[in-house]
């Protein structure tokens, strides 16, 4: 028998080690494309001291390529950084704009090995709201899992936050698939401890194909 | 020898491409599992370097189709994954042993190919 923490910490923890290990996974080919490009600049050197010229523009494709990359894994870290930081404080005022937005780049490979698009529309900002930071990630990771299973076939997701009378509210659509059969399975116990612990609520709409998290301020 | 390259990752494909080509192995890279595919069908390659985790059809299931219709052709696995677990999953999957971890040294990519192919020809 589980009880409603444990089974909450566990999905956390789950939560914690699927999004490090993809984030790390992006972080691996970022560096190996680094390692290659440097290898090929490094065998551009080589082909000149045999007396073959260098041409200019391949080595600022390759450096451009590297500059990228660097880039690339730069911002992995800063997502992956706040998103270590997220479980610092139990509860705290947070913009939800900026949750949306990491919550977006913490979840791009999984998007992306869907062949899915993720369109992201801010709200007014700051849309604070009082709330569990690592918490909430981790049920809109659910969230985002379960909207890209019953997307519809453009596979382009909508993903938006917006301030409601009795609060802010996180937006998935359109999803098209909520009519086919298969996802009676969501929200799932862990799911429920989840939003029992945001003290949100998640409504799902299969003729509208939206998926909705409500949060009120704590 | 001829080589086919399959990377999601267009600028770690083109630049191994080159690399080895610098070498004088003829290489030719491609993106997805499907033009993997077709360019197998209109080339005869010796070795395919496969990338694990792809969108659509990823390495393992891309190694069955082109074992399928070509199978001469070798294959080397590349994966973004770091772990010993995950490479025993590789290689159960996928009934090879020729897996690399990424980042590759192009030492030992050649080093693998030469186990495989015996002469790879080129100036390595």
């Amino acid at each position: 028998m589980t009880t409603t923490t444990d089974l909450t910490g566990w999905t956390g923890l789950q939560f914690f080690g699927r999004t490090t290990a993809s984030v790390s996974h992006e972080l691996k080919n970022a560096l190996a494309i680094i390692k290659e490009n440097a290898g090929l600049l490094n065998d551009y050197l080589l082909m000149a001291e045999k007396g073959t010229p260098l041409k200019p523009e391949r080595l600022k494709i390759v450096a451009d390529r590297i500059d990228q990359q660097t880039r690339r894994a730069d911002t992995l870290i800063k997502h992956l950084n706040r998103f270590g930081h997220s479980i610092d404080e139990p509860l705290t005022t947070v913009d939800l704009n900026e949750i949306v937005s990491l919550l977006a780049a913490l979840t791009q490979r999984e998007v992306s090995m869907k062949q899915a698009t993720l369109q992201l529309a801010m709200g007014e900002s700051p849309m604070t709201v009082k709330t569990a930071p690592f918490w909430l990630l981790t049920f809109l990771g659910h969230c985002m899992t379960f909207s890209l299973k019953v997307l519809g076939p453009e596979k382009v997701l909508h993903l938006q936050a917006e301030k409601v009378e009795d609060g802010t509210r996180i937006l998935f659509s359109p999803l098209s698939g909520l009519q086919g059969a298969g996802q009676e399975d969501f929200p799932g116990e862990a799911e429920m401890a989840l939003l029992k612990s945001l003290d949100a609520a998640c409504h799902i709409d299969p003729d509208a194909g939206t998926l909705l998290v409500n949060l009120t301020n704590r | 020898m001829r080589v086919l390259l399959v990377d999601d990752e267009v600028d770690l494909a083109s630049a191994l491409a080159e690399r080895l080509d610098l070498r004088g192995i003829q290489a030719d890279w491609v993106t997805t599992a499907h033009a993997a595919l077709d360019k197998a069908d209109a080339v005869d390659y010796d070795l395919a370097i496969l990338d694990v985790k792809m969108p659509k059809i990823g390495g393992l299931e891309l190694r069955e189709r082109l074992h399928e219709r070509h199978p001469r052709m070798k294959f080397i696995f590349v994966t973004g994954y770091g772990s010993e677990m995950d490479f025993n999953k590789v290689k159960c999957k996928a009934g090879e042993t020729c897996y690399m971890v990424k980042p590759v040294a192009i030492e030992d990519l050649l080093k693998r190919m030469k186990e495989l192919i015996g002469d790879i020809g080129g100036d390595q």
